[in-house]
């Protein structure tokens, strides 16, 4: 038996191994060479195929690789919180990367902490800034080698208002003309989330509609992005109470939306990417309005660009947002069958006057 | 408060709460075999992780629900087995062996969606299709009942009729005997030529299979795709109905169906002027207070005995 235990002992610390691998890998080019090329380092705290945010972000940063001579390493570690720290830390010790790039408001005390210990090395954080004041511990340097792009996803989140009430109010869509409600499923409230909430209801009330037709509710729980049976759940709860479309903002959570708008005979949009595209079911896809965009890849593969002319500027935050290109939304021919030319007209003009600066989205931050 | 009481008495809210119980139920069942054999199933998260994504997989590949739900079933009775063997062959520590396992799932799942359809994410981009819908013709017509019993999932059913096939099978079967026996007193068991192990291992297997039948349910009834990690814990809070419940079929099945209604409340009063974070808190909130009534009857009780006597 005391054999056994050892073997049992082995066992069980090969599967701790294995899943470990399993969970964290993923290595895409892994050429570290010196090829002279400046070497990108993707970490990411979460996992990619979430078709949305991430991937978006890998898009912008291969599409970098390929037209712009960067070397690329993806590292994911996982959506386990515990193993982001050290995660962070070993692949910035690593050394085999000229720029770090990662998003979230999650990793912004991890960039904030290494970026002064790695002075010569570069840090981009997307979606969310470092504190550069220094106020609260992090960013001893200033963070004079950090790059922040923050996007303004409150004017994203304006334009989806202004469309669903317009097109509630308009009784435009099928199946739903008698109900003037409408939903927001977000993961959880964040800010970034807030953002998009804050705009959303700004924009309906821009187009006329009531605050109080505005339905919002989260995900929550243990995996609030990774959820899709409680966001079913919630987006079923949400039609039941009237809602003729929910726009889930939650990761994977809000596959679940489009499967419950199937069933309720409702609509929905998409986020972060054009999901009329990454849907393969077409009666979900048929449910999908118009996405709005936030392109957190086209601002990487700007920055990228930028960087290669040294006219990036670090040791600051940029912030993008429509009359950048960074957010918009899906004008295609599935929205233009769905949605009146009246509306559309209406909403370009509203995306116009955002881009103008004649209209101030407010925002959660 | 009255747009409360609306909700809670809606057909829908009852639809909801059956919907959302049913995995609960099945793992909380699948964790009570395992604990009265004498082996805590920490595991029920990754049985249920590994049938749900196998379940998609196989249904997907081969175009039939029926052998999505039969794999998803073998992979997670073939982990019940395994975390039996580590140990009663090599001794390992139940609980240690479990984490391990959920480990695995967590990875392995992940790992296998990636290899094979070029996607981090999960099998959304596959039509894998879902379980049946039983319609109850009967009862359809009755007002608010009607509409939330009649066209539930078939596993839906399935993990309700678990509560008896468990009473049952604890209770009225030989079988069920003897795991009682096993769980309690090993020693005593084999004194009277129980055969233990075997006992041990069956019971493993049906507690892995009932995990596998929740995790097949998420994947092929409650959405109709797998997703990474898409359990989200699920498998902890049926543990936890498993001890609430006293050890009892029948407490089982109350604690597991309670954490549905909590669940499934929190959803409804989600876009009442709650804030969302209180009304998050509640499934968890429930399992403290759930955790803490059990040990505080423990303590009263007098014993340090996990197992009840009897029903």
């Amino acid at each position: 038996m005391r054999h056994g235990k050892g073997a049992a002992a082995a066992a069980v610390a090969g599967m701790l191994v294995l899943s470990a691998c399993g969970g964290s890998g993923g290595d895409d080019s892994g050429s570290t060479a010196a090829s002279g090329k400046p070497r990108i380092e993707l970490v990411i705290n979460g996992g990619l195929g979430d078709k949305s945010f991430f991937d978006s972000a890998y898009e912008g940063l291969k599409k970098a690789q390929k037209d712009l001579g960067y070397d690329l390493k993806v590292v994911e570690l996982g959506s386990d919180r515990t193993k982001w720290e050290p995660g962070f830390e070993d692949a910035a010790a690593a050394g085999d990367y000229d720029i770090l790039a990662a998003g979230t408001f999650d990793v912004t005390d991890y960039v904030g902490d290494l970026a002064p210990q790695y002075p010569d090395k570069k840090f981009w954080v997307f979606d969310s800034a470092v504190d550069y004041s220094g106020k609260n511990g992090t960013c001893s340097n200033k963070c004079e080698n950090v790059y922040s792009v923050t996007f303004k996803q409150n004017e994203g989140g304006y334009l989806a208002g202004f469309l669903a009430e317009k097109l509630v109010a308009g009784k435009a869509l099928k199946g739903a003309e008698s109900l003037d409600k409408v939903g927001v499923m977000g993961g959880v409230k964040i800010p970034v989330i807030e953002d998009f909430v804050v705009g959303f209801k700004a924009g309906f009330k821009a187009a006329g509609g009531k605050d109080s037709d505005v339905l919002v509710q989260y995900v929550g729980g243990d995996k609030p992005f990774g959820d899709p049976a409680k966001g079913k759940e919630i987006s079923t709860a949400l039609y039941g109470q009237g809602a003729a479309l929910v726009w889930p903002v939650a990761g994977l959570s809000g596959l679940g939306t489009f499967e419950s708008a199937v069933t309720a005979q409702r609509y929905t949009f998409g986020v972060d990417s054009d999901q009329y595209q990454t849907l393969t079911d077409q009666a979900q896809k048929n449910t999908v309005v118009t996405s709005l965009l936030k392109n957190v890849g086209n601002a990487l593969y700007k920055a990228a660009q930028d960087d290669r002319k040294d006219s990036l500027k670090y040791g600051a935050v940029a912030t993008v947002g429509l009359a950048e290109d960074a957010v918009g939304y899906v004008n295609d021919a599935h929205f233009a069958q769905l949605v009146p030319e009246k509306v559309r007209t209406e909403l370009q003009a509203a995306a116009d006057r955002v881009k103008s600066g004649s209209v101030t989205v407010p925002s959660a931050f | 408060m009255s747009s409360v009481l609306d909700v809670v008495l809606s057909s829908a809210f009852l639809a909801a709460v059956l919907r959302v119980a049913t995995p609960y139920l099945l793992a909380a069942f699948g964790g009570l075999v395992a604990e009265r054999a004498g082996i805590s199933n920490i595991a029920l998260e990754g049985q249920m992780l590994a049938a749900a994504c196998t379940g998609a997989l196989v249904a997907g590949y081969s175009g039939s629900v029926a052998l999505g739900a039969l794999g998803g079933l073998t992979v997670a009775t073939l982990l019940g087995l395994l975390l039996a063997a580590l140990r009663l062959e090599l001794g390992a520590d139940a609980i240690i062996a479990g984490i391990g396992l959920n480990l695995l799932a967590s990875g392995a799942t992940a790992y296998a969606v990636y290899t094979l359809l070029d996607d981090k994410g999960g099998t959304s981009g596959l039509r894998s299709g879902t379980l049946p819908t039983v319609p109850l013709p009967g009862i359809e017509s009755v007002p608010v009942l009607g509409d939330a019993l009649s066209g539930q999932n078939l596993v839906t059913w399935l993990a309700f009729l678990a509560a008896p096939f468990v009473a049952w099978l604890f209770y009225r079967t030989r079988f069920g005997f003897h795991l009682r026996a096993v769980g309690e007193k090993p020693d005593a068991a084999a004194s009277v030529g129980i055969p233990v192990r075997r006992v041990q291992y069956a019971g493993l297997a049906l507690s892995g299979a009932l995990a596998g039948l929740a995790g097949v349910f998420l994947s092929m009834g409650h959405v109709s795709f797998f997703v990474r990690d898409m359990t989200a814990g699920r498998g902890f809070i049926a543990l936890a109905a498993v001890f609430l419940g006293g050890l009892r079929p029948w407490g089982v099945f109350l604690a597991a169906l309670g954490f549905g209604a909590a669940e499934a409340l929190a959803v409804q009063l989600g876009t009442l002027d709650v804030p969302p974070q209180l009304v998050s808190t509640i499934p968890y909130a429930m399992t403290l207070l759930a955790l803490a009534l059990y040990a505080w009857r423990r303590k009263r009780r007098g014993t340090g005995e996990p197992v009840p006597a009897s029903l």
